[in-house]
């Protein structure tokens, strides 16, 4: 190699007038393709969903008799909002102006937190919606029917009132659930975000080596 | 809003934008798709800015940021940057485009990792050791260091494509 790098770049780049910049369409009005955007627009959209569905059921629980059950859900889907509203507000404390270090760092600090904060809600989330949705079926008007005719069944064991080998597995699904889509949520994630948090582990870890002493 | 913000705050550093993008692209169409971002960035970070360092050094770092956390699209394996195949626009328009030297340099850049490629691009900016330690928000002792071996990296790329 001839010339040295630093003479290829001042060669290569003799005056900055030379460089023409790309045509912008549009600047101010142009959605985002970066990743943090994306994911306010993604967050945002599901919320949305998530309130939509949270009323819908509230008003068909209404409809079928069990307003308190609709009710529960609703509150249900409103803590997950509540928790989906923090989540997305924690990303404008990401400064794409910091340092890139610090940009990286909070990036990915922030990732981790809202994969293992939706982690943990839908543990509980998802059996719990699932007892309501059962109970809700069980004291619901059109299924008088079918209840009377368990609990009049003189093989049926209730406790309480309640058919205990009806409930039984209903309780052990919900735990089951509650295990199983733990996993299967972070195995979700990992399939969609996996080779993000590598990217950014592999950035932040690149650049710790820069700020440790390194020998000549 | 102020549409003259591209025409004072960002075309006057365009540079900066262009340079880094082209070390974090492969193809002409994420070039324009990353300079296009980083620009849309900078406008919607602007209120961040806090006049603690210079505007120029806050493109630098608003432009690192973005390259290096911008998602690339799935795209036509067979397009990349060659001379051979740069657009009519960028030959006739921008002669640096046009130095083989330095596309060898960027096709080089491109093969090392992310914050070596920031460093280098920080370095060859004439930037001193201090600054491109704040940009990236490391240790400036060790901005030497890294820069010596990046070139050595640079000099056995560049010396095997001439071989």
């Amino acid at each position: 190699m001839k010339k040295s790098i630093e003479s290829i770049w001042k060669e290569g780049f003799l005056s900055n007038d030379e460089l023409v910049a790309p045509k912008i369409n549009d600047l101010y009005n142009q959605k985002s393709s970066h990743i943090i955007d994306k994911f306010k627009m993604m967050f945002n959209r599901n919320l949305k969903i998530v309130i939509i569905v949270g009323i819908l059921f509230f008003i068909i629980s209404f409809l079928v008799g069990v307003p308190i059950i609709g009710g529960f859900m609703l509150i249900l889907l409103t803590w997950v909002v509540y928790v989906g509203i923090k989540i997305i507000n924690e990303l404008e404390n990401i400064d794409k102006g910091n340092s890139s270090y610090l940009y990286l760092k909070s990036f990915h600090d922030w990732l981790k937190s809202a994969i293992n904060t939706y982690a943990k809600i839908y543990r509980f989330i998802y059996p719990l919606f699932f007892l309501a949705f059962m109970a809700g079926f069980w004291f619901a008007n059109l299924s008088k029917g079918l209840r009377d005719q368990i609990i009049n069944d003189p093989d049926t064991v209730l406790v309480f009132g309640i058919p205990v080998y009806w409930v039984a597995p209903i309780l052990l699904f919900a735990g089951l659930f509650s295990i199983f889509s733990y996993k299967i949520y972070l195995l979700d994630i990992k399939a969609v975000y996996g080779s993000l948090m590598n990217k950014l582990e592999e950035l932040i870890s690149d650049m710790e080596s820069l700020i440790e002493t390194e020998q000549e | 809003m102020s549409k003259d913000f591209y025409q004072t705050s960002i075309l006057p550093y365009a540079a900066i934008i262009i340079k880094l993008c082209r070390a974090y692209t492969n193809t002409q169409e994420d070039y324009e798709d990353y300079y296009q971002e980083v620009c849309l960035q900078i406008w919607r970070s602007r209120k961040n800015f806090r006049n603690q360092s210079e505007w120029s050094t806050w493109v630098y770092r608003v432009s690192l940021n973005v390259c290096m956390t911008l998602l690339k699209k799935k795209k036509n394996k067979y397009q990349h940057f060659a001379t051979d195949y740069l657009p009519v626009a960028n030959t006739e328009e921008s002669g640096a485009f046009t130095d083989e030297a330095l596309n060898q340099l960027y096709d080089a850049i491109r093969q090392l990792s992310e914050i070596d490629r920031a460093v280098i691009t920080l370095y060859l900016e004439e930037k001193a050791y201090q600054e491109i330690a704040i940009i990236i928000g490391t240790n400036p002792n060790n901005i030497g260091v890294r820069i010596k071996r990046i070139k050595e990296r640079l000099k056995k790329i560049l010396d095997e494509k001439v071989n």
